[in-house]
């Protein structure tokens, strides 16, 4: 027996001194320069909670779109929070036309590695109609080329009727 | 505000680079901060046996599958039982752990801090992966599941920057030739590359309009600084009055909402970093700087993208909004410039280990304020002074240090 007693084995081998300009003198660190590399998988599934944001995905199965105003000083917030962070006062539930302007995108070639989506995806900011501040998702069904987006277009809240892995992607925006 | 006890001063003894890479096989990051600590305390000419309290600045426990490794880090240098504290703000986790060695020194808690930071980002995960541990520091129940990630967050952030100012895909790709040129003078930078903007402009695209050479770099590596009172280094430092002295004489931290769709519409937006341009104003103001393009010889800036280079500029009031791309095609910003920016070669050239990075521009602003730095990127001394912007986040949190010479 010996190394193939590892099961997680990848490989030993000898490393170089990352540093030899440092070391005229010779490599400090020479007695330690054998390096051994394993497989090391960690494999989690949580049981998520969305607490107070839960009725933004419960409506968006409606195909509605709702956010939070603020009694207290009338602020719109795009990203519904319970609590306006302007003034600290309690929110409430608001519905939205889903209409809107496109602030900013992004053109994506490259995929995290826990999405689902093709290449290339759009990743859009958008100023909904009636809310203060932004929101961010998915431009889809932006026509035959990314080059007709534009900054300032008109974009609205679209709802899919397909299963989704998270309920946030029950809706995207496309061009209006 | 008021700054407390005028008489007690902070200076910058010492400090170390564990090289930056972009996978350092040789070891883990135990080994790269305790190599990082070994260079600093040679550096200052101290002993770890005296100094009274460390901090750790590390950010992401998933890059390195350790919770609390500052107890490793700590532990491992000898500095038990002696105090430490670690911070984190993401990438702007370095820039907080000086700022922290600042406040701790100056309130008294100790008279010397060893501050010392890394990431271990390598290639122990493929970079998809990579890129969805770094996108879990954005908001995992509303920007992570729509397919966020930094890039594609940056790149809204510059499309939006592009439509209101008319800045160029040319114009940030500068910023990439400059800092990866600055990067050949530094021996333990990750990426030198003497490239032009056309290879930048030709390099693979990931997340228009970024492009792979306008990315910084995931890289393994760690840095280390000692801080202490003039009475403390007197006493124990043998760097002390043998070399340049350099006093840390501002600080200032600024944030944002954690989804930049929650920011104050339309100003900042998504355009500027608000943070960045609060916390500035707090370090200059604590520093005396009135004008920064003058009061500071070079200046380390956090380049996560070579655009966010151009927006910090303009943050930081070295020019006004939307001059920063005209500015850095005239090399305003280049070694021999106004204001050399990232002489290290930041963190597209030298490398972004996180936790390491801010502490890394720190050694690299007291190289150059002692003018040991390589030949070919040491600045002119004039203010002998030497800024560091350090930010985590699409500007979430930002730390902005600096440092001055004393003769």
């Amino acid at each position: 027996m010996g190394l193939e007693q590892i099961n997680t084995l990848m490989e030993v081998f000898t490393a170089e001194d990352p540093m030899p300009f440092e070391h005229p003198e010779g490599d400090p660190w020479k007695d330690f320069r054998e390096v051994m590399r394993i497989e090391w998988k960690m494999d989690f599934t949580y049981k998520h909670v969305l607490g107070k944001y839960s009725k933004f995905f419960i409506e968006l199965a409606n195909k509605k779109f709702v956010t939070t105003e603020c009694p207290g000083c009338g602020k719109v917030w795009g990203i519904p929070r319970p609590l306006c962070s302007d003034c600290l006062t309690i929110t409430k539930w608001k519905e939205l036309p889903g209409t809107g302007t496109l602030i900013g995108y992004s053109v994506s070639h490259f995929v995290p590695a826990f999405m689902k989506v093709e290449k290339p995806y759009v990743l859009s900011v958008v100023k909904l109609d009636g809310a203060d501040t932004l929101f961010t998702h998915q431009l889809r069904n932006y026509g035959d080329s990314t080059d007709d987006i534009k900054v300032g277009m008109p974009v609205k809240v679209a709802f899919t009727d397909e299963k989704v892995d998270h309920p946030l992607l029950l809706m995207h925006f496309e061009p209006a | 505000m008021e700054i407390l006890n005028k008489e007690r001063r902070v200076f910058v003894l010492g400090g170390g680079i564990s090289k930056f890479a972009a996978e350092r096989v040789d070891g883990n990051m135990r080994d790269w901060m305790n190599e990082a600590v070994l260079e600093a305390l040679e550096d200052s000419g101290t002993q770890i046996a005296d100094i009274e309290h460390s901090t750790t600045s590390y950010f992401s426990d998933h890059f390195d599958k350790q919770l609390k490794a500052g107890a490793i880090f700590h532990d491992n240098i000898g500095m038990c039982p002696k105090p430490n504290v670690r911070v984190e703000g993401g990438g702007g986790t370095g820039g907080l752990a000086i700022r922290n060695a600042y406040a701790y020194i100056k309130s008294g808690l100790c008279d010397s801090m060893i501050v010392f930071g890394g990431e271990n980002m390598g290639r122990q995960v493929p970079s998809d992966v990579a890129q969805q541990f770094i996108a879990l520091a954005s908001d995992t129940d509303w920007e992570v599941q729509v397919a966020g990630f930094y890039i594609a967050y940056y790149a809204m952030m510059m499309t939006a920057h592009m439509d209101k100012y008319g800045t160029k895909e040319e114009q940030f790709a500068t910023v990439s030739v400059k800092n990866h040129r600055n990067a050949m003078y530094n021996p333990k930078a990750h990426y030198p590359m003497d490239i032009t903007v056309e290879d930048v402009m030709k390099s693979k695209m990931l997340s228009y309009p970024y492009k792979l050479l306008d990315n910084c770099l995931l890289s393994d590596g760690a840095a280390c600084i000692v801080f202490s009172t003039a009475e403390w280094a007197e006493k124990n430092a043998k760097s002390w009055g043998s070399k340049p002295t350099v006093e840390l004489t501002g600080t200032g931290c600024g944030t944002d909402f954690m989804r930049m769709a929650d920011r104050p519409f339309p100003d900042p937006g998504i355009i500027h970093f608000r943070g960045k341009q609060s916390g500035a104003q707090q370090a200059y103001e604590m520093a005396g700087v009135k004008n920064p393009r003058e009061d500071f010889d070079c200046f380390e800036v956090h380049d996560a993208y070579s655009g966010v280079e151009l927006v910090t500029y303009e943050d930081l009031g070295f020019c006004k909004p939307g001059e920063s791309g005209k500015l850095a095609e005239k090399g305003v910003f280049d070694l021999g410039g106004d204001l050399p920016t990232n002489t290290s070669g930041g963190l597209i050239g030298f490398g972004h280990p996180v936790g390491a990075t801010g502490v890394g521009q720190g050694v690299e602003v007291l190289r150059q304020l002692r003018q040991e730095a390589h030949p070919k990127r040491q600045v002119e001394l004039n203010a002998k002074r030497g800024g560091m912007d350090s930010h985590g986040g699409t500007g979430t949190f930002c730390a902005i240090n600096i440092f001055e010479r004393r003769d």
